[in-house]
């Protein structure tokens, strides 16, 4: 029995240390000066794939992962583009992946389940490796392809890695299975066969956020290529970093000061009116007109913005608009909202207000339900009046919530209320400037200006990437702070 | 000291009596503004403007609308047609997906939820979302992108997750189990039965959220027969506006089409329905925020 553990933690050890060695490889050997992929009978190539003797001047005889996508620039091969990112991406997972590994290894934490999480970490960084290999290898093969020639061959790294990695993993493998017999544990196939069923109603779910979201994540490629008609979508030239470095000259200022600030003055005044209107309802004596104010309130969040635009154009139309009948009635000049700036910050965050109150409303009022009774009964008896009461008793306790709302916004705060924006401004000119965002100015282009998809696609990758960190910042700081509150 | 706090209550009351009747009105009143110039004569618009009240009575803009009533009566069938194909499409699918990252013994629950949950955090934007759609499946001019990206979100997923859990306690589905019950078993004939103000809730918001959508036929409609309500109103108000422009333009009458009061009872005959469904359905929106709000 001794001797039989003995052997065990014997071979465990060195089946972990061969992996991690292997990991360890697979992160050297894609760094960036080793060589992946070599151009070979460069002269010969050059005509065929359109490639002049300028243009030859810049490029090398031999790519690492890295500059690939250099190459596909300078030698304006669009239709490699794509590959080549998916391979960069590849590439970073991996390294995520082996040197997660690397690390779980080095820190040696044991579990309730032995070392089944580091078996785990080691199949993943292993197939991530042998996934990468394998692209690396697809990629040559498939741009010799598309070049209709020899042009391209494989580096004997790559080969290198394939075989290790899959020694490595067959290795794991084998460890993982003894000890998942010691820990009563199984993967994932026999977590399949035993819960086929599960499995099967979460496919709907799967092809839904395949189409509707991880698939499009793969197109934020067009952020680094120049759209034209004759390439199209997947040979367009790719220009790197060209994309963004037009909107930092151009309007990537004004769209994010716009979107940040509308986010803030939506969020603060939004969340105080909340708060405000909520703890007047809650303390109102009428039941009857508790509920009514409640539900008139609320209305305003069940129509479409396209409601919102009929509503906004009777009120603040030059001619016929409410707004301007009632200061002419008066005596006064007509305003011309339609044409000045300036009314506009105001009119949208008013008219946001008046969509969200009864949502956010509601929330709040559930949060001051959540309040004991007792508390205020012995308040009264201490002779505290209402005032004293929602001074001292309601607002500190909503704190917690309004501060973790607060947050929870803030984190949102680079994605524009387009639907809002688009509905109230529309396609009027004169207001961009103050009324223009993110998500407007992407949906232009969508719309009317094909040949900007890139610009576009850059605005919208720049959005979400800006947001993602906030997100995870805030999280973070949330998670430090009082961890019971944290998103995730 | 009684009277005092009696006196600060009476303060207080009349206080919030009258800032809460304010809030109330602001926030219907323009209601009120659409439905009285819907029914306002268009003569009286185009010399006095819009008023509050009505003046000069008439239901002129509402059979104009319905003298051809072809277009109306497609877009309305078409939204009915989104509406009923989503809410019951994605509410199978939101309630399936529920159920399995609410199941404790579930391995990969936490791998699953996550995978839902990323989608809030980041995205490949706008235009990679659109060529998906129109270039990759090439589906543009078809329904499919219009009811297809409605059908789940991660917000209601999570929300149907805590009905389910609230709902069901672990106790009964766990006896339910050991007397040899399988997840069919469970989910149809244990937690569904009980699952009616969840799926209530979850399924007005998708119907809510389908029935106001605009946003997904202006991107792919190529043609009037699939277009949403919404989108249809959002249309007619940009053409009403070109069609002034128009007569304007060639210093020409207009005709005896009354454009100002047509597109208010347009948009009293899109908006319609939620209305009058509002306030029977207004406590399952409330429980869902309330539910979703608890729980993040």
């Amino acid at each position: 029995m001794e001797e039989r553990m003995e052997r065990k933690i014997w071979g465990r050890k060195t089946g972990i240390w061969i992996s991690a060695t292997v990991s360890a490889l697979a992160f050297i050997l894609s760094l960036p000066f080793v060589a992946w992929v070599r151009l070979v009978n460069i002269s010969a190539l050059f005509p065929e794939i359109g490639i002049s003797r300028e243009m030859a001047a810049d490029l090398y005889q031999s790519y690492s992962v890295f500059n690939l996508l250099d190459f596909v620039q300078k030698g304006n091969q669009g239709k490699l583009g794509l590959y080549a990112m998916i391979l960069l991406m590849l590439l970073l997972a991996s390294w995520y992946f082996n040197l997660s590994y690397l690390w779980k290894v080095i820190r040696n934490k044991k579990r309730k389940n032995g070392d089944l999480d580091l078996y785990a970490g080691g199949r993943l960084s292993m197939s991530f490796t042998l996934l990468l290999a394998g692209a690396g290898l697809g990629f040559v093969a498939f741009s010799n392809h598309s070049f209709g020639r020899k042009g391209f061959s494989a580096s004997p790294v790559i080969y290198l890695l394939a075989v290790l990695a899959a020694a490595a993993y067959a290795v794991i493998k084998m460890m993982e299975k003894k000890e998942r017999e010691l820990y009563h544990e199984h993967g994932l196939v026999k977590e399949i066969r035993k819960n086929w069923i599960l499995f099967l109603m979460l496919v709907p779910m799967f092809i839904y956020f395949l189409i509707n979201s991880y698939l499009p994540m793969v197109g934020v490629y067009y952020a680094f290529t120049s759209f034209n008609f004759r390439d199209g979508l997947w040979a367009s030239p790719f220009v790197g970093m060209k994309n963004f470095e037009f909107l930092m000259k151009g309007d990537l200022f004004r769209l994010t000061k716009n979107t940040i600030l509308y986010n803030i003055a939506f969020i603060l005044l939004g969340n105080v009116l909340q708060v405000f209107f909520a703890v007047l309802v809650s303390q109102t004596a009428g039941k009857w007109f508790k509920k009514v104010s409640q539900t008139l309130m609320f209305m305003p969040y069940f129509v479409s913005f396209v409601l919102l635009r009929v509503l906004v154009y009777n009120l603040f139309e030059y001619d016929y608009g409410l707004i301007n009948n009632i200061v002419t009635s008066l005596g006064g000049e007509r305003i011309d909202f339609y044409n000045t700036p300036a009314y506009w910050p105001f009119l949208i965050v008013a008219f946001n207000l008046w969509k969200g109150i009864g949502y956010g409303m509601v929330v709040y009022l559930a949060s001051i339900m959540g309040i004991d009774g007792e508390l205020y009964e012995a308040a009264r008896v201490d002779g505290a009046n209402i005032f004293h009461q929602i001074r001292y008793i309601t607002l500190p306790l909503l704190k917690p919530t309004f501060i973790i709302l607060l947050l929870y916004s803030l984190g949102g705060i680079m994605k524009g209320q387009f639907e809002l924006f688009y509905q109230m401004v529309g396609n009027n000119g004169v207001l961009y400037n103050v009324t223009d965002i993110i998500d407007t100015y992407v949906y232009r282009i969508t719309m009317t200006q094909p040949l900007s998809i890139g610009l576009g696609t850059a605005a919208g990758l720049y959005q979400s990437v800006f947001g993602f960190v906030l997100v995870v910042g805030i999280n973070w700081l949330i998670k430090r702070k009082n961890s019971q509150y944290a998103l995730f | 000291m009684k009277i005092k706090t009696s006196k600060s209550m009476i303060a207080f009351q009349s206080i919030a009596c009258v800032l809460l009747t304010f809030g109330a009105v602001i926030c219907v009143l323009p209601f009120g503004i659409i439905l009285s110039g819907s029914l306002t004569d268009d003569a009286i618009i185009i010399k006095e403007g819009y008023s509050i009240l009505p003046k000069g009575f008439t239901f002129e803009a509402y059979k104009t609308i319905f003298k051809v009533p072809g277009e109306i009566l497609q877009a309305y069938k078409m939204t009915i047609f989104y509406t009923a194909v989503g809410t019951s499409l994605g509410l199978m699918m939101i309630t399936m997906t529920s159920y399995v990252i609410s199941r404790k013994e579930f391995k990969y629950r936490d791998q699953v939820s996550f995978l839902i949950y990323f989608t809030t955090l980041f995205g490949g934007g706008l235009i990679p979302w659109y060529l998906m759609y129109a270039n990759v499946l090439n589906m543009k001019g078809t329904t499919f992108p219009i009811w297809f990206p409605g059908l789940m979100s991660p917000f209601l997923i999570i929300l149907m997750r805590t009905f389910i859990s609230e709902s069901v306690p672990d106790a009964i589905t766990e006896s339910a189990k050991l007397d040899g019950a399988g997840h069919l078993t469970i989910f149809g004939r244990i937690i569904l039965p009980v699952l009616g103000p969840g799926l209530a809730t979850v399924g007005l918001f998708l119907a809510l959220g389908y029935w106001n959508d605009w946003y997904r036929s202006s991107m792919f409609s190529t043609s009037q027969e699939t277009w949403e309500l919404q989108f249809y109103l959002y249309n007619l108000l940009n053409a009403a506006a070109s069609i002034k422009q128009m007569a304007m333009n060639a210093d020409i009458a207009m005709a005896d089409i009354p454009t100002q009061s047509m597109k208010l009872a347009m948009a009293v005959v899109v908006t319609g329905p939620v209305l009058l469904f509002y306030p029977f359905v207004q406590r399952y929106f409330v429980s869902g925020i309330t539910v979703g709000a608890v729980k993040g």
